[in-house]
């Protein structure tokens, strides 16, 4: 028990792994991402209308590329805002 | 030829003849230069995510056309000059003659009996299976 707390206090940051993430478009398969479909798009932009770097949603670089693009767009055409307040 | 499609974003103060008109006169710009209209969608008065030129909501016109280059070029043009209209956006439609991707040779050999049509279905179809899966994931 005691040995545990001091291991948490020490200066050597504990390993924890990570999650296993997924593409979820490699999942079901999807080749393009429709601008249109603003449901899907917006799981992938954070609250300030960001969009979602590919570390913490897990999109594969090819998905992400295409999501991006798909983003801008909505983005343009104001289906999704460029900044959110 | 290629597939285009456009999205155009008309002011929402124009009585219904009057966005009408404008919807006519540019599906005409396609049949004058010899395109072939696939779909035209009305989706009507949105909300737009920020105003844009002090307007709150717009009215959303789709078009899915085949045709020359001529033609989107001709659209947008014509764009500029309405002022009702707010916004446009075209995009080539990649079909299976025209994508280049990673997967290429896969899809080539795996989806070479499967008629273009169908195929179309279903891409459309992954993407409304992934809607509707994700939207029960949160209910859940
Ligand atoms: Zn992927």
């Amino acid at each position: 028990m005691a040995r545990e707390q001091k291991i948490d206090r020490s200066p050597v940051r504990r390993y924890f792994p990570p999650r296993k993430k997924t593409c979820r478009f490699c999942e079901r398969n999807v080749r393009d991402i429709d601008y249109k479909n603003i449901d899907i798009l917006k799981r992938y932009v954070a609250d300030r209308g960001k969009i979602s770097p590919r570390r913490l949603s897990g999109t594969c670089a090819f998905h992400q590329r295409k999501l991006s693009i798909a983003i801008k767009r909505a983005r343009l055409l104001a289906l999704l805002p460029f900044i959110e307040d | 030829m290629r597939q285009y499609e456009t999205v155009f974003l008309i002011i929402p103060s124009l009585s219904e003849e009057e966005t009408e008109g404008i919807i006519l006169k540019m599906a005409d710009i396609i049949s004058k230069k010899k395109g072939k209209m696939i779909s035209k969608e009305e989706w009507g008065k949105r909300k737009l995510a920020y105003p844009i030129k002090k307007f709150e909501e717009a009215f959303y016109v789709l078009f899915h056309y085949e045709g020359k280059r001529e033609i989107p070029a001709e659209l947008e043009r014509r764009f500029k000059q309405t002022d009702a209209i707010l916004r446009y956006l075209t995009v080539i439609k990649e079909t299976k003659e025209n994508f280049r991707g990673k997967r290429k040779k896969v899809s080539v050999e795996k989806e070479a009996a499967v008629p273009e049509e169908r195929k179309e279905e279903k891409t459309d179809k992954a993407q409304q299976e992934f809607f509707s899966k994700e939207a029960v994931e949160e209910e859940k």
